[in-house]
């Protein structure tokens, strides 16, 4: 590495690097947070770069890499299973999918055997643990452990150790001392001071073991045996630390272990200001000067102004910024070769420094993936321009720091030499630094590192204390012996045998090997398989009550075939939120059939509003729409439409002011703030203490400064028009296009015939207040907007006769006396828009009139069913007051948590409503209509799945992490959240962003993956599986859930990777009755099992049993 | 006795404050159930406050109100008393009654924003606290009782900025505001031994009225004083950069420190010292030099801001530099109603910050003018906040540092052993650091006067060694040499500022 291939042999190899350098850098969208700028929040796969690997290994390989546990903690799963929401069966049938049939060689104990499930048990459930020797004294003095059972033994196992003793001190006494027996331990208790401090006596003890070691005292008066073991110590750990570097450390972590500084604290408000000046979109008026340019480049130019870089040391740092070159990658590599990492680690050591800020990383990573994206035709950014200011500042500040404290320049050679020689210095600091030192000891190390820094100066007190800190490691305090102790063994031992009803009797016959075994067997698996098994526990006690209702629901629903014409008919988009409406809509007309789809509808489209400047895309994230939809006034109300958007103008000024231009500048400033303060007074208290009211006033002013113009849709296009294409979208759909969307959206959802007089398209969004996260709320089949309208432009497209006669030309006959119409229904304050109510032909106008009636008390109905689920709703409200609290909650800019979004979500049913209906599903379930009479070979399904797959897995899995570990895979809580540029979220004023969903969207909840059930018989789901490698990915590695249930057995199965499709045999116990959804929900706060329904359908029940 | 009542503003909020620390201490007020207790406490309490002020501006308006208002007195000694007195006149009143209600729409917004929140009690704890602070700030009657509220505004400030206090980067700003604010209360301190010696009372009608009876200099000197506890309070340059770091608190705490309350307080400090500041032009120049160079400061950092909350906050800091500037320039009235017209503003605006990307998406703020906007030295310094921090860090923090560092050391190496006090420092048992064999040291002494007989009976054994029995006197001279060494190394220590400073003091201390 020391030859400079730039200059070297060859100009062909520095071409080497840099390709090797920018494929590197390429290679980190795998392991960086994939999240958009915030205000296109759309949930994805946290780890969408290890979806190629099975979900197990995922999570480890993550956790290898980011030291992020991907499961929820242990205590957790032992709470739910404290709390029923796991029981002992499901960790049964984890632990045999764990185990297999191998239950390894038994151990004999006593009168019986134990084999590895049972132990592993225990050690998931109770945590069977050494203990650290002041806890230890604290169960022995305060918990009288060694005297009474364990306080989290089962109330059985209790008893049955307590037979055949007189007493439960004895029987606990007895167990103790056959532990120790076992081990052939004396029981010892260390006094409380040796456990803080080892006595002088016992260090000497311990050294002087080592003292007659030394070959020939004579010859070196001091102790070589200790002191030769403390270079052997010292020598392994300086290569543990370079071996490190690139792995798991920068030269920035090394220098932290070594001097416990750490650089990026004075280099992180640097480096953030700078890269936000540049990625910001709307928030400072300022901003750098060559921001065109791209961020290296800008950042160069102005980085020569910043004498906070030169901090004393001027020449040094304009002499090396000087000598940066032009291009990013070249500095990368120029500075890389300064510090001199080794050239074969620079992939890693770039990685490790991409994430030690991983929010700013990201989001750099992604504008830089995303060079379509408006703010990036201003201002481009690329992730290896970021890497090359990181490690220009890195280098200038670990420069610094060595010279100060060692002299040394900042160059990895230089410490590696210095540390060589220094061994009792290094030993001593890593020790310190890495917080493992007792407090005498640390105290020392402090003192001495503030008298001389280096051991230089006084190379025998660092001695000394090299060799009192090699001494206490050996120490029993210290718990790092070999050896077995009281500490580790035998509590194990004796925590392990309460556990498993094992008396004093069984284990005195234990052997040292045997009992070693049953240790080993504790410990057999690690962090990551524990949180597997606790996870498919958890998961499999939810999918076996999904199942036994799916099952049990088999045949009551309705509308399984469309025999009668249903009153009206209802396509929510799949969204879990929808269910509870739908289901209670169905309770108070049983004639009304519901249907669910992504919401978009089919429509991908760039949408542009009356009042939008621009278009938005409608549609997944994962397409790029070729039409354009306008939304225009209707005839007649031009003059409207123009005092409209005269007012809006003005008020779009008025609005500038207020949130610019009263911060923006200083002297007109002054006199705004006097001018608006008395007005801001009332506002605030009002806004306050009365935001529902409030709300509906600022509505009304609204309406009437601006008056709302009738609009209707422009989406149609002449059939001879130029092709559409991503790159040349073009207005509006031809006729052939628009009956295509209509058809096949039609055939998706399986609504091919029995059309009820009144369909209405129903997309959703929401509202909220004081939220950055309101995106993350919205449809995310629309890229995180509002689906309404999509709903409309769909409805539109269906009611135009010359689309009907080219669809109806294809199969699908409307008939005439159907009428579609477009809403939009506000998930957050549960209200209902209704558009192109204008063009409703007279006739329907009745049937409308009765189905708004009925959905006005769905929703509050929904209202109140969501209201269980907030602490600050009103308790057992009525549907009424729900859904007043619901309106105020969502008005209410003091509410962080304005709705829960898709925090129950924890399944998909694609199949037919009739077999979801009729049965309580507490808002868990997607519910996508979809048809497998009319789809043999499952074409159909094979689209859906495509589509929904990857949308219902990414929502599942981002609420999943950030459920699993809040702090690293999710935001954190709201509270300290500070928007930065509109980009995304920073903690205080100068932190990483802060990537994942914050900790008020998922407090209740339960991290789970997705089950996805299909209405499909397994050959059709085993066909489109072998076809579709996008669903292998998903499916095979157990990202999804994948289950079967038959469309005309009911039968059920589920996937396994490797094995296919299982029978599933359970559910034997009857599924709890309710009369209505109400009565089952009533009182309850917690998450609630499925339940059947006796709803009105029950006049059905017999006719579809009888079919 | 009811108007008594009435004026103990602060009464309500502190004994909120103390209850709610009590129940959580007791037990009694736990978790989430526990946060309906803490919050209407402090609701009731702040509520209650402000009907007692409202009550008194009422009396007041329709009848005549003492100003101040004495209640006993807290302190005698010999001439000297600080009263427990109220000013109830219409610039504390009114400011009074804001700040009340305000705080008051602070907690409403607090009850639902921090629900759920680990540190929910001690949140609504504190800003109890604090508005207690405020209250007796503004309606004290006298320095010292103003000083009380001044402190405990302080420590409530540092306490929610350090509210997540496991985060490293929260607890050191937190620090680094409570020191910088230390600096303005020796300013305060100053000025309250001032005002004693000069005025002979604490009151503020003391201070105020005391022009008659002091010299220029002596009104610009107190003056200056309480210039120097407000510049710190406020935020004013040189002192801005803790405001910056203040920013780590949640979001309704960012609006009552810094949008209302904490950095509005040396506005009124100078306020209530107005006729004190008439009398002493200089002070008034170098307010309103501070003033314009704060507003330009804020002006032009803030242009440059690219987060919400510092966007906020550096406009903030704008607009009580033109504040400043105002009353430096005697417009007196204008820095009181633009004090209150602030308060309001940025207070709804801090709340309102999470929803202010949804305000602004689309419509991005008027750009600089091209001139400046080509500037790149002058965009990186406002960028980096004019370098104030590093200069601080440069100037005053490091070499206090090493200063303490080297006084440290003076005593570990020096002092103490010359006391004889265990110096457990390096003693260590490790191999190398013990005594070498052979040598037994026979003299156990300790003690000061232990110490100089061995060194007198070691001085006079080296003597009879080294030259009497060795007698070339060849060693006389490296000895020189080693003796010449260390005294060079004082010198260049002395050389060094912080040691020169320090010479200077100590001579200083000396003369007088």
């Amino acid at each position: 590495m020391d030859a400079l291939p730039g200059q070297g042999p060859s100009k062909a190899s520095h071409e080497d690097i840099r390709r090797y350098l920018q494929a590197a850098v390429e290679h980190l969208d795998h392991v960086l947070p994939g999240q958009a700028p915030i205000l296109n929040f759309v949930h994805h796969n946290t780890l969408h770069g290890y979806q190629h690997l099975p979900f197990a290994q995922a999570l480890e390989a993550a956790e290898k890499l980011t030291g992020i546990h991907g499961y929820l903690p242990e205590e957790e799963s032992r709470r739910l299973y404290a709390l029923g929401r796991i029981d002992g069966q499901d960790l049964d049938v984890a632990l045999a999918c764990k185990f297999g049939g191998h239950d390894g060689e038994p151990i004999r104990l006593g009168t019986r055997t134990v084999g590895r499930r049972e132990v592993s048990r225990v050690a998931l459930l109770f945590g069977v643990d050494s203990i650290e020797p002041n806890r230890f004294n604290w169960q022995v003095e305060e918990m009288d452990a060694l005297r009474r059972f364990q306080p989290d033994l089962p109330q059985d196992r209790r008893a049955a150790l307590l037979r055949g003793a007189d007493s439960e001190a004895e029987a606990v006494q007895a167990l103790w001392n056959a532990c120790l027996e076992v081990f052939g331990l004396a029981h010892y208790r260390l006094h409380p001071e040796e456990l803080v401090d080892i006595p002088m006596r016992e260090a000497g003890t311990i050294l002087a073991q080592f003292d007659t070691e030394a070959d020939n005292p004579l010859v070196c008066p001091v102790n070589p045996g200790v002191h030769q073991s403390v270079q052997a110590e010292s020598q392994v750990e300086l290569a543990a630390l370079l071996a490190a570097l690139g792995k798991r450390l920068t030269l920035r972590g090394m220098l932290a272990a070594l001097t416990g500084v750490d650089v990026l604290e004075q280099i992180r408000p640097l480096l953030i200001r700078f890269c936000a000046s540049q990625l910001d979109e709307g928030l400072a008026a300022w901003r750098a000067p060559d921001r065109a340019d791209g961020l290296y480049a800008a950042w160069k130019r102005c980085a020569a102004g910043d004498i906070a870089l030169g901090h004393g040391d001027q020449a040094g740092w304009r002499a090396a910024l000087a000598d940066l070159p032009e291009q990013s990658v070249d500095a990368v590599i120029a500075i890389l070769r300064h510090l001199e990492i080794p050239q074969n680690r620079w992939k890693d050591y770039l990685e490790r420094l991409a994430l030690e800020l991983p929010g700013w990383s990201g989001l750099i990573n992604w504008r830089a993936r995303h060079p379509e994206y408006a703010a990036n035709r201003q201002v481009p950014v690329s992730l290896m321009d970021y890497l090359a200011i990181r490690l220009f500042l890195d280098r200038l500040w670990i420069e610094r720091l060595c010279r100060e404290t060692w002299g040394l320049p900042g160059k990895l050679s230089a410490l590696k030499a210095y540390f060589e020689r220094n061994p009792s210095e290094l030993l001593a600091r890593t020790a310190l630094f890495a917080g493992e030192l007792p407090e005498y000891l640390a105290g020392t190390a402090r003192k001495l590192i503030g008298l001389s820094s280096s051991e230089r100066s006084q190379p025998e007190h660092w001695r000394a204390l090299a060799e009192m800190i090699w001494a206490w490691k050996r120490s029993p305090a210290a718990e790092k012996s070999a050896a077995h102790t009281v500490y580790r063994s035998a509590w194990r031992l004796f925590r392990l045998g309460q556990h498993l009803g094992l008396d004093a009797a069984d284990l005195r016959g234990l052997a040292l090997e045997e009992a070693e075994r049953l240790l080993r067997l504790l410990d057999e698996l690690n962090p990551c398989e524990k949180g597997q098994i606790w996870l498919q526990a958890y998961e499999h006690h939810y999918r076996e009550q999904l199942f036994a209702a799916l099952a049990q629901n088999h045949g009551r629903g309705r509308w399984a075939r469309r025999e009668a014409r249903p009153q009206a008919q209802v396509i929510f988009c799949m969204d879990d939120r929808e269910e509870s409406l739908r289901r209670h809509l169905e309770e108070l007309n049983p004639a009304i059939e519901t249907l669910g789809a992504a919401g978009f509808f089919g429509v991908a489209m760039n949408w542009r509003g009356l009042d939008d400047a621009g278009v938005t895309p409608l549609c997944p994230v994962v397409v790029t729409p070729a039409h354009e939809i306008r939304e225009q006034p209707r005839h007649g109300q031009e003059s409207l439409h123009e005092r409209h958007d005269r007012r809006r103008r003005w008020k779009a000024r008025l609005e500038r002011v207020l949130h610019q231009e009263v911060r923006r500048n200083l002297a007109t400033s002054s006199l705004l703030i006097g001018l608006l303060a008395p007005g801001a007074l009332p506002i605030l208290a009002a806004k306050l203490f009365f935001p529902r009211h409030w709300d509906a006033l600022k509505r009304k002013a609204a309406k009437a400064l601006v008056p709302l113009v009738p609009t209707r849709l422009a989406f149609s296009a002449a059939a001879d028009s130029q092709p559409a294409t991503p790159a040349r979208p073009r207005l509006g759909f031809t006729d052939a296009e628009q009956a295509d969307r209509v058809e096949s959206f039609l055939r998706n959802i399986g609504l091919t015939s029995g059309f009820a007089p009144l369909v209405v398209v129903a997309g959703h969004g929401s509202t909220s207040q004081n939220n950055p996260h309101r995106a993350a709320y919205d449809c995310g089949a629309c890229s995180g907007r509002h689906g309404g309208p999509n709903a409309r432009a769909f409805a539109a497209m269906a009611n135009r006769p010359a689309v009907r006669a080219l669809v109806a030309e294809r199969g699908i006959a409307i008939p005439a006396d159907t009428w579609f119409l477009g809403t939009e229904h506000n998930t957050c304050d549960e209200t209902i828009t209704w558009f192109d109510l204008d063009d409703l032909p007279a006739a329907f106008c009745p049937a409308l009139e009765t189905l708004r009636a009925e959905l006005r008390q769905a929703v509050a109905l929904s209202a109140q069913e969501r209201c269980r689920r907030f602490a600050s709703a009103p308790r057992q409200p009525s549907p009424r007051q729900a859904l007043r609290h619901v309106l105020g909650r969502a008005a209410d800019f003091s509410q962080a948590r304005p709705e829960l979004g898709h925090a129950t979500n924890a399944a998909a049913l694609i199949g037919r409503r009739s077999a979801t209906r009729g049965a309580f599903f507490d808002r868990r379930l997607f519910l996508i209509s979809y048809d497998p009479t009319q789809d043999p070979e499952g074409k159909i399904l094979e689209g859906i799945l495509l589509a929904a797959g990857p949308v219902g897995a990414g929502i599942n899995l981002e609420y999943y992490f950030s459920t699993v570990n809040n702090e690293r895979y999710g935001c954190g809580s709201k509270v300290p959240h500070n928007v930065a540029g509109l980009f995304g979220v920073m903690e205080g004023a100068g932190s990483d962003l802060r990537t994942g969903l914050p900790r008020q969207m998922i407090e209740i909840h339960e991290a789970m993956r997705l089950q996805l059930v299909c209405e499909a018989r397994e050959e059709v789901l085993a066909d489109i599986y072998r076809r579709q490698q996008i669903l292998r990915e998903l499916i095979g590695n157990g990202w999804l859930l994948l289950s079967a249930l038959h469309p005309d057995t009911g039968a059920l199965s589920y996937f396994e990777p490797g094995r296919g499709f299982v029978p599933w045999t359970g559910g034997q116990a009857k599924l709890p009755m309710a009369q209505r959804s109400a009565d089952w929900y009533a009182g309850h706060s917690a998450a609630l099992p499925p339940a059947l329904l006796r709803c009105p359908d029950h006049a059905l029940e017999a006719d579809s049993h009888a079919a | 006795m009811l108007l008594e009542g009435l004026a103990l503003t602060p009464l309500p909020p502190l004994l909120a404050a103390a209850c709610i620390g009590g129940g959580v201490l007791a037990g009694r007020i736990r978790g989430e159930a526990g946060e309906h207790i803490s919050s209407r406490l402090a609701l009731g309490a702040a509520g209650l406050a402000l009907v007692q002020i409202l009550a008194l501006l009422v009396i007041k308006w329709l009848a005549t109100l003492n100003s101040p208002l004495r209640l006993g007195t807290w302190l005698r000694s010999g001439g000297y008393h600080i009263d427990i007195e109220f000013s109830l006149d219409i610039l504390s009143l009114p400011l009074a009654a804001l700040f009340a209600l305000l705080a008051l729409m602070v907690l409403r917004f607090s009850v639902n924003y921090m629900h759920r929140e680990a540190g929910f009690h001690r949140f609504f704890m504190v800003l109890s606290l604090f508005l207690g602070a405020m209250l007796l700030l503004t309606t004290a009657g006298n320095a010292a009782l103003c000083f009380v509220g001044w402190e405990l505004a302080g420590l409530s400030s540092y306490l929610l900025i350090a509210y997540h206090y496991d985060r490293p980067v929260a607890a050191a700003n937190a620090t680094r505001a409570f020191v910088t604010n230390r600096v303005g209360d020796a300013g305060f301190m100053l000025g309250l031994v001032l005002a004693f010696l000069w005025t002979g009372g604490i009151a503020w009608a003391d201070i105020n009225g005391a022009s008659t009876r002091l010299q220029e200099w002596q009104a610009g000197v107190l003056a200056c004083c309480f210039l120097l506890a407000a510049t710190a309070k406020s935020a004013l340059v040189p002192l801005a950069p803790w405001l910056a770091r203040a920013m780590e608190g949640p979001t309704p705490s960012s609006a009552i420190f810094y949008g209302v309350g904490v950095i509005q307080a040396g506005v009124y400090l100078v306020l209530r010292l107005e006729s004190l500041f008439t009398q002493a032009p200089a002070a008034m120049a170098l307010m309103a030099g501070l003033g314009l160079a704060t507003a330009l400061y804020g002006f032009f950092c803030g242009l440059a801001q690219t987060d919400v909350k510092s966007a906020l906050l550096f406009a903030t800091t704008g607009q009580v530099g033109l504040m400043f500037f105002a009353a430096g320039l005697g417009f007196w009235q204008w820095a009181f109603w633009h004090l209150c017209a602030h308060a309001v503003l940025r207070g709804y605006q801090f709340l309102c910050a999470p929803a202010l990307m949804h305000a602004v998406a689309g419509h991005p703020p008027r750009p600089v003018h091209p001139w400046l906007g080509r500037r790149r030295l002058l965009y990186m310094a406002a960028l980096q906040r004019f370098w104030l921090e590093d200069l601080g860090d440069w100037l005053v923090v490091k070499p206090t540092q090493r200063l303490a560092a080297d006084l440290n050391a003076f005593d570990r190496q020096i002092v103490e052993p010359a006391f004889g006090l265990p110096a457990p420092a390096l003693a260590l048992p490790g191999t190398a650091a013990r005594p070498p064999s052979g040598d037994p040291e026979v003299l156990r002494v300790s003690g000061l006067a232990g110490l100089a007989l061995r060194a007198l009976a070691n001085a006079l054994h080296w003597f009879e060694e080294k030259l009497v029995l060795q007698g070339n006197g060849q060693n006389l001279a490296g000895l020189g040499r080693r003796l010449g060494a260390r005294l060079n190394h004082i010198e260049n220590l002395l050389n060094q500022p912080r040691f020169l400073v320090v010479f200077i003091l100590a001579t200083l201390l000396a003369v007088f």
